[in-house]
């Protein structure tokens, strides 16, 4: 009898008997179904996570900012005073040429920013139009990272060459544009304005024009009317270091930096090196040294904290999967028992050893299988389910960060197909011994079997 | 006259060997049933008739005794073959027809083609024209727990037929029925065994039953107490 002919038998017992098997795959189907949720939700959350620090810049970034160098003894504490920043300790563009040639391959770039102080600015043709602004100053390189989460309405970023020229050119919000034009339908690119700073006047060419974004920025402080509401001026940073109210200390260079790596470089390399070369450049300065830190080591420690979890509650579930099992095996005997007279009517009829035994451990497998496939259905229906349930409240908690929200559904491939193996596993093992049992049974003790 | 298909000599069957109740069934029988014969085994309930036809139908094994089927000693023919046995050459019909529950007619009567290996078309193909037969053809699709006694006993037939066994077993076949439908079931053998010339051996305990067959046998305590049939 031929593996088609045992599988159509087994199917229609599985058939002719719906509530038997329905109550015998139920165990399987939980089992199978609360391993997939748990390990659809751990992953979605872990990509999400992900996802989200990506929105945000990435994970191929290393912070780093100057520290000062801390006593080392309790004695030497008393005396300690935090020490003055000077033009010698800082980071210089030399320094990041030398670094970017350090580094090689894996070097993107940096980013660098430099607060500029805040102003106002008056439309000239206008006196009752007047903006609020903040000067920060970016180079090309914060440029690319701000524009994976704040969205470029009009004209260009900042670059190389306005950071090498320290051009005052001004990217500005469309809140701005609002305020100090009266009139959205004005084209600001190639416009100059002037903004007083404590009363230092500084011209601004406005090259682009972005969209305001509370995720980024943060909720505006609506107590403010919107009109007076103080926005983002972005310039070059070397113009920003110029205009800088600090700059009248006569510091030059930066303070802090982000390092961005080349695509598929191992961050806790890259940060080691980065860590290297600072040491060594600070090596023989008395007060200040270099602090770094990334994120992806932070997701790297969310992930590991997630998957262990996930595994924990993954084993729990997989308990569950057992007690299926042993489920089936006990319905399969008390099946076999109750239908001995049949296997004795079929062993009358000529059915072999093998036939019988086939028949009742297809059965089980098909049973485990059909329960498993019905298992991993729902387990990927429960984890949309409680993935939209959780977007909406979480949608509900934090608006502005809706852009952030991506709650992705991914079904953990490796848990449908050992939850697939593992099923028909469960079939075979707990069907084996009922199957077998069956088989032996003498046939007139089956058929006389009441 | 025509070969020997069941030779049975000093049959003996025990129950609980070796246990305080042990119980001796066959006391030493010996029977020789020929090709083509219409044989009626007649016995009060106990004496021994049911366990007879379950050793010559090779559902049981005899304790002790030389039994032939067709010329090959049961003894020594292993499980697998004793199945293949059962299924090519003997058709079993039973007091309580035993027919798969919750499974159709049609299903029931292609179940022993099945495990002769027989394709698929043929199998419906063969099962249809057995159940038309017996008059069964309308309902072939009906669970077989929709479907009157005598309707079963004929799809039980239908079934026992299904490989054309050379030997038809029938263990009280009216048993459960009324003679209406009783008459209607021994016609259907009557028909066999004139028509195909199949070996049928009867179980009853109704002498009027066994009266229209061509040989009665009388059992009582395990032993032949008379044979209608010359064994000469």
């Amino acid at each position: 009898m031929g593996f088609l002919e045992n599988l159509r038998l087994s199917l229609s017992g599985i058939l002719s008997n719906k509530m038997r098997s329905f109550l015998t795959m139920l165990g399987i189907i939980i089992g199978i179904s609360a391993v997939i949720t748990i390990t659809t939700i751990g992953n979605s959350v872990s990509s999400t996570l992900s996802n989200t620090m990506n929105k945000l810049g990435g994970t191929n970034y290393i912070y780093l900012f100057l520290e000062a160098k801390y006593p080392e003894d309790d004695e030497a504490w008393e005396t300690w005073e935090y020490p003055e920043i000077t033009s010698d300790d800082t980071i210089k563009e030399e320094t990041i040429d030398a670094l970017a040639e350090y580094l090689g391959d894996d070097y993107k770039g940096v980013l660098l920013s430099e607060y500029g102080g805040s102003g106002i600015t008056t439309n000239t043709k206008n006196l009752e139009n007047y903006a609020n602004v903040e000067v920060q100053g970016l180079n090309d390189g914060f440029c690319q990272y701000l524009s994976s989460a704040v969205t470029l309405l009009k004209g260009r970023w900042i670059t190389d060459r306005d950071v090498r020229e320290k051009r005052n050119v001004a990217i500005v919000s469309d809140t701005f544009v609002k305020n100090y034009f009266g009139d959205e339908s004005i084209n600001p690119i190639g416009q100059n304005i002037e903004v007083d700073m404590n009363g230092n006047m500084l011209n601004f060419v406005i090259v682009g024009v972005y969209e305001y974004s509370n995720a980024y920025f943060g909720k505006p402080d609506t107590s403010i009317p919107e009109k007076d509401r103080y926005t983002t001026l972005w310039t070059s940073v070397s113009y920003a270091n110029s205009i800088n109210p600090d700059s009248e200390t006569q510091v030059e260079g930066y303070t802090e930096l982000q390092i961005n790596a080349n695509d598929g470089v191992d961050m806790t390399t890259f940060q080691a090196n980065v860590d290297l070369f600072f040491e060594d450049y600070y090596a023989d300065n008395q007060n200040w040294h270099t602090y770094s830190y990334n994120t992806s080591s932070e997701m790297e420690t969310i992930n590991m904290a997630l998957s262990i979890v996930t595994l924990a509650i993954t084993i729990i579930a997989g308990i569950s999967l057992i007690v299926g099992g042993v489920g089936v095996m006990n319905i399969m005997l008390v099946s076999i028992t109750e239908r001995t007279k049949e296997i004795g009517i079929r062993k009358a009829l000529g059915a072999k050893k093998g036939s019988i035994k086939g028949q009742f451990i297809t059965e089980a497998i098909m049973l485990c299988l059909i329960g498993g496939i019905i298992g991993i259905l729902s387990g990927i229906i429960n984890s949309i389910v409680i993935a939209q349930v959780a977007k909406y409240l979480l949608i509900n908690y934090y608006p502005d960060e809706m852009s952030l929200i991506s709650l992705t559904v991914e079904p953990n491939v490796l848990a449908i197909i050992i939850s697939v193996i593992f099923s028909m596993l469960t079939g075979v093992f707990f069907g084996y011994y009922p199957a077998n049992k069956a088989s032996k049974m003498n046939p007139i003790d089956a058929l006389r079997y009441e | 006259m025509s070969e020997i298909v069941i030779d049975m000599k000093d049959i003996i069957k025990k129950y609980y060997i070796g246990q305080p109740n042990e119980l001796q069934i066959l006391n030493g029988m010996n029977l020789q049933i020929f090709e083509g014969e219409f044989v009626s085994i007649v016995g009060e309930s106990g004496s021994g008739k049911s366990t007879l036809m379950n050793i010559i139908g090779l559902l049981d094994k005899q304790t002790s005794g030389e039994y032939s089927l067709d010329g090959l000693d049961v003894k020594k023919i292993k499980d697998k073959q004793l199945s293949s046995i059962r299924n090519q050459k003997i058709g079993f019909v039973f007091q309580t027809f035993n027919l798969i529950p919750r499974t159709s007619a049609i299903k029931n009567v292609e179940l022993p083609m099945l495990y002769a290996g027989i394709k698929r078309i043929d199998r419906n193909t063969r099962a249809k024209e057995l159940l038309k037969m017996v008059g069964m053809s309308e309902r072939m699709n009906h669970k077989s727990n929709e479907l009157s006694g005598g309707q079963k006993q004929r799809v039980a037939i239908a079934r026992a037929m299904a490989n054309n066994p050379s030997i038809i077993l029938a263990d009280e076949p009216t048993g459960a029925l009324d003679s209406k439908t009783g008459h209607m079931v021994m016609d259907i053998f009557h028909q066999l065994h004139e028509e195909q010339g199949k070996t049928i051996v009867l179980i009853t305990h109704s002498q009027e039953l066994a009266k229209e067959t061509q040989r009665i046998v009388t059992i009582s305590d395990g032993n032949i107490i008379s044979d209608t049939g010359g064994v000469n």
